[in-house]
């Protein structure tokens, strides 16, 4: 019998687990991925904005799909808006310097990116010496890894079992596998969870591209505060091909303590009145729910290896939350480039103990990743200041008002507008001096 | 013994697809092994699982995409596969697929061609018969069970007709388009993934089958797809909630002066 | 346009329901388009009923008569109808949907060399072509389809046209066809009946469905009880007929049987599409669901959010009451 023993078992097949694979097979290694949904990608939800150069990097390939991209839109415009129950106000951004590959940022619908990086895996697995002998499988569950003499060495899925060097546990947020190895603490803490849902709208694409003002490839993202009735969290919404995605995300603890139910904060998202003229049109073609990491640097293990294993992506709780946008995605992908690239340092090394792997760690650590995870870490706690979620967006829409109202009164002067705006909220000008030098230091 | 199941690949239909200018937008689609096909198959490794002694080889008319579907199947356990592939075979109808069938079997050695009784997507259920007519050999449809006399050369497919389960014995070689309700075709286990990727795959051409590019795809067709579009939804009605006794009055009053059906 | 042969499905040597629907809609074609209109039948002693077909405007009617209909095999279908089709030489071919139609129409198409398309809901006729509708996709979606050729073989979805009234007053020539002798390569063995006094799913105007929801025998009982007081037929998903709990015969859907009756409740069923494939286009939609997320209310005209086993046994009381009334 030939050697079946793989080089890497990489166990989730998504964005982490597809980049990981996608540079170990352009490695020429031996690897299994392994996918419990039907395809890579298909139990993927995600409100869809993947950030930067990494996918660009590791899938040189994107660059010719334009014509019929495997993402939606390129983002060159980006709003943020601030809610308060009857009113918005919106800082808008858009700039010709998006425009280039590598796109600053790209919409995508997972089931659909998802798998097409997993098509691309297979291609390098194709081109590879095990073009036979390494594999993508889907709908296969890995329920248990395989340890031996403390080491990481293989995985089991139903009655087979099989071995390798090394795992990359790239199994996302419900991370049971990693968790059965004691690298992530068994119960993580509601304060480091929060709940995305969302909703996919459909509509005809020349009506989207009207009601959005796009051009072609382009596409426009906006994230909103204060649409959340002071729950820590916002909403978001991004221009796919022919729909969009719009949804919340809400920190779990808060959503807990309050008598809010997800349904009703979306419906009354969806209602206000700059949400519900862009809904007419459109018709509501998929629904869903998922957790995401909130962002805290506290929340990523202190060792994201072990012997035989090591973990990326959502499994290791690499998001990062800047308040602007949620970066997970991108994150994943470059962990998992980062756990492929020691991985093939250690098999050169024929070394895949603890001490070789930690190079990944030390790699992650150098790279944007864990910089910027650190350098936001302030802007984490700046945005989860409570008053974030609610004072903050009411009172920029009480100025802004008063600053438009034209009601047949004297118009008063911008600087009493901020007063009586502050007097009315219960917020202090201390409070408002605390929150600008905290944001301006930590954004 | 030797068996040979139809396989076609089909947008999954339980996903969301859209429809443009009168077209089935084809990129977002994510494509399947035909579930009746899958049962097909998933009978023959039963039968062969009892018999042992049984080759089952897969048959597929389609594009390069179409070799995702054949793994499938050999993943579940079929010994090999043919790839009918040509560019020439888009917009085939069932009359172009018996067409094409008809060359390769031609010249083939069996005992049955397992079909699936309908193709998830076009829901036509016109190829299985279609094909045993131009063999000129038995056939019968909506099969939701079958069993295997080796010494008889026969197979009794129990169908299900509109009096009943039918019970039809038909002599080797002979054709059965197979139910989903026939049983749960297994999910394949990864050694049977890996395992299928070392399995002959072996590509046929319409050239090797004799065949003119005229004969197949939409010149070989005897329909045409005009135009495809979304039927006229119906509405989601009234939704009550309630006590059941308030419930089944408010409903009394509904079906009686408002629908006017009871 | 020449001609236009319509196939008379029976049961029991009566016409059914679904025949009238096509004849009428097949009469109103050939008028439009200056064609005649003929029907055939085939049983086992059909002569007697075959008269009735006239009364809906044929001019010639084929019967074909032998004891080897008693058992349902698609051999002497596909010879029977070939030597009528020979004979009629129609330009255009329908046949009420069933589960033999479904079975000996690929034979036919095959045997006469048609252009075959099988469950359609709408038909026309544009010089010498014949364009039909049908739904594709499990009836997600409708496609509009053509063809040129010679002899076109339709079969239509039940539910597709309605029934015009019978004009008794008419008749027509019946010429009896021989089947002669039948090649046949297949024997019946047995028929395992499913039977019962319940009106079958196919004539029903009104069908109680269960799905999984009814638990059960004795929940499956209860719907039982409220197709009784309706007068109605009883339906199933999949999963009950899994289950074995239901008979593989009521089951509705893709896979099962297409029905479009005036009033069709859902009990215990979530509406995937594979079984609403098979039920959408009943008139009117009534589901019964403890969850109101269940994807079956989006096409139902009324819902009841609640348990199944309160509100079916209440209702069928109810129901029980008004038509002693
Ligand atoms: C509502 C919402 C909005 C978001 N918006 C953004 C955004 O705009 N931009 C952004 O960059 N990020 C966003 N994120 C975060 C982003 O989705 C995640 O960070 C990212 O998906 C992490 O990728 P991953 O590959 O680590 O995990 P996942 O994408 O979760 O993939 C894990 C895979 O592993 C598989 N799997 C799990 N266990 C097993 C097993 N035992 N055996 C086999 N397979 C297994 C799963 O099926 C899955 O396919 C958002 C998240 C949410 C919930
Ligand atoms: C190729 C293919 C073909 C198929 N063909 C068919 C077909 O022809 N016909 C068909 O039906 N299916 C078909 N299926 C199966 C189909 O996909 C679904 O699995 C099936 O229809 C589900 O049946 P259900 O609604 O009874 O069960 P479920 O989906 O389990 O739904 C049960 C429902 O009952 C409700 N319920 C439970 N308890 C109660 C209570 N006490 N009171 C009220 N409500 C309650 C639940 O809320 C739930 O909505 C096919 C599938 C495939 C893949
Ligand atoms: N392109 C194809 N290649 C192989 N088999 C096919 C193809 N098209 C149809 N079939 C077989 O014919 C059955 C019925 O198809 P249809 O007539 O399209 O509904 C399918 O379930 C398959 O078994």
């Amino acid at each position: 019998m030939e050697d079946e023993k793989f080089d890497c078992i990489i166990v989730g097949g998504g964005v982490a687990g597809c980049a990981a694979a996608k540079v170990l097979a352009d490695n020429n290694m031996k690897i299994l991925l392994v996918e419990k949904g039907e395809w890579t990608g298909s139990k993927n939800v995600s409100g869809g904005v993947l950030y930067g150069p990494t996918p660009w990097e590791i899938f040189p390939e994107l660059k010719n799909t334009l014509e019929n991209p495997p993402f939606e839109r390129f983002i060159n415009r980006r709003r943020l808006s601030f809610m308060s129950d009857d009113s918005s106000f919106s800082i808008d951004y858009k700039s010709q310097k998006y425009d280039n590959v590598p796109y600053n940022g790209v919409s995508v619908l997972r089931s659909k990116f998802d798998r097409w990086l997993g098509e691309q895996v297979e291609e390098s697995i194709a081109k590879s010496d095990f073009a036979e002998d390494s594999f993508v499988a889907t709908e296969v569950m890995v329920e248990e890894l395989i340890i031996k003499d403390g080491k990481v060495c293989g995985i089991r899925a139903g009655e087979d079992e099989f071995e390798s060097d090394c795992v990359i546990l790239a199994e996302g947020v419900n991370s049971l596998l990693t968790r059965s190895i004691g690298l992530q603490k068994e119960i993580v803490d509601a304060k480091y969870v929060a709940t995305g849902i969302k909703e996919v709208w459909q509509y005809d694409q020349d009506l989207l591209e009207a009601k959005f003002q796009l051009d072609g490839l382009e596409g426009v993202s906006n994230e909103f505060v204060g649409c959340t009735k002071g729950i820590e969290g916002g909403g978001f919404l991004y221009t796919n091909k022919d729909s969009i995605s719009l949804g919340l995300v809400l920190g779990i603890k808060d959503l807990r303590d309050s008598n809010e139910t997800v349904y009703d904060l979306l419906d009354s998202f969806k209602d206000h009145t700059s949400i519900k003229p862009l809904l007419k049109g459109g018709k509501m073609v998929e629904y869903s729910a998922h957790v995401v990491p909130v962002g805290d640097i506290d929340m990523i293990p202190k060792q994201l290896y072990t012997d035989g294993a090591v973990v990326v992506g959502d499994a290791a709780g690499l998001v990062l939350n800047t308040g602007k946008s949620i970066e997970g995605m991108n994150l994943a992908m470059e962990s998992g480039r980062q756990a492929a690239l020691a991985i093939i340092e250690a098999k050169k090394k024929r070394d895949f103990s603890k001490a070789s792997l930690k190079s990944y760690q030390d790699r992650l650590s150098e790279s944007y990743v864990m910089k910027d995870l650190r350098n936001f870490q302030g802007a984490f706690h700046f945005i989860h200041n409570p008053d974030m979620f609610k004072k903050y967006p009411d009172l920029v829409n009480s100025i802004m008002n008063d600053v438009f109202l034209v009601d047949g009164q004297e118009k008063k002067k911008t600087r009493d507008i901020i007063k009586k705006a502050v007097d009315e909220s219960d917020l202090s000008y201390w409070d408002l001096m605390k929150t600008s030098i905290q944001g301006g230091l930590s954004l | 013994m030797k068996f040979f199941v139809c396989c076609k690949q089909v947008p999954d239909v339980a996903m969301a697809f859209q429809i443009k200018d009168g077209e089935l937008q084809k990129d977002d689609l994510n494509y399947v092994l035909n579930a009746y096909d899958a049962s097909a198959v998933e009978e023959s490794l039963v039968i062969k699982d009892a018999v042992s002694e049984l080759d089952l080889s897969l048959v597929l008319m389609g594009a390069e995409k179409g070799k995702e579907a054949l793994r499938k199947g050999l993943a579940m356990g079929a010994n090999d596969a043919f790839h009918i592939e040509d560019d020439a075979f888009e917009g085939s109808d069932s009359h172009a697929a018996a067409n094409v069938l008809e060359a390769f079997f031609k010249d083939k050695e069996y005992d049955a061609i397992l079909c699936g009784k309908q193709s998830q997507d076009m829901d036509m259920g016109l190829t299985g018969g279609l094909l045993a007519e131009k063999l000129n050999i038995p056939y019968v449809t909506n099969a939701v069970g079958l069993e295997v006399n080796e010494e008889a050369k026969s197979i009794l497919v129990t169908r299900q007709g509109d009096a009943g389960q039918e019970k039809v014995e038909l002599s080797f070689p002979c054709i059965v388009s197979c139910s989903n309700d026939m049983n749960e075709p297994r999910i394949p286990s990864l050694r049977g993934i890996m395992q299928s990727k070392k399995k002959p795959m072996n590509k046929v051409s319409v050239a090797d089958l004799g065949l003119a590019t005229d004969a197949v795809g939409k010149s070989g067709s005897k329909s045409t797809l005009l135009s495809m579009d979304f039927p006229k939804a119906r509405k989601a009605g009234e939704k009550f909630e309630g006590e059941a006794s308030e419930l089944v009055s408010t409903l009394i009053d509904k079906l009686t002066n408002e629908a006017k059906v009871l | 346009m020449s001609k236009i042969l319509v196939i008379a499905d029976q049961k029991d040597n009566k016409i059914k329901k679904s025949t009238f629907e096509v004849l009428s809609e097949a009469k109103k074609l050939a008028d439009a388009s200056g064609s005649s209109l003929e029907a055939v039948i085939l049983g086992e002693a059909i002569a007697q009923e075959a008269k009735v077909l006239a009364h809906y405007g044929v001019s010639k009617i084929y019967t074909v008569e032998n004891s080897m209909f008693k058992n349902y095999l698609n051999r002497p279908f596909i010879d029977g109808l070939k030597k009528v089709i020979d004979a009629s030489s129609p330009k255009l071919v329908m046949v009420p949907t069933s589960e033999s139609v479904k079975d000996y129409l690929p034979g036919l198409v095959g045997a006469t060399n048609a252009c075959g398309i099988m469950d359609c809901s709408a038909v026309s006729l544009d010089g010498g072509k014949v364009q039909i509708e049908r739904p594709l996709m499990a009836a997600k979606a409708v496609s509009k389809m053509e063809s040129s050729d010679d002899l076109v073989i339709l079969s239509i979805r039940s539910g597709s046209f309605d029934a015009v009234e019978a004009d008794t007053s008419l008749s027509c020539d019946i010429e009896s066809v021989d089947l002669g002798t039948v090649d046949i390569k297949a024997v019946f063995k047995e028929l395992i009946s499913a039977q019962s006094d319940r009106v079958s799913l196919d004539d029903a105007n009104v069908v109680i469905a269960c799905g999984r929801g009814v638990k059960d025998k004795s929940g499956f009982e209860l719907v039982e009880k409220l197709a009784d007081v309706f007068g109605a037929a009883v339906g199933s998903t999949r999963a009950l007929v899994e289950n074995g709990i239901a008979e593989p015969s009521l089951q509705v859907g893709q896979t099962g049987k297409v029905v479009s009756p005036d009033l069709y409740i859902a009990v215990g069923i979530s509406g995937a599409v594979q079984h609403t494939a098979g039920m959408s286009n009943s008139k009117v939609i009534v589901a019964i669901n403890k969850d109101e997320e269940a994807p079956i209310f989006s096409l139902s005209d009324y819902g009841l959010v609640g348990d199944l086993f309160d509100i079916v046994p209440k209702l069928t009381e109810a129901v029980k009451e008004l038509k002693a009334n």
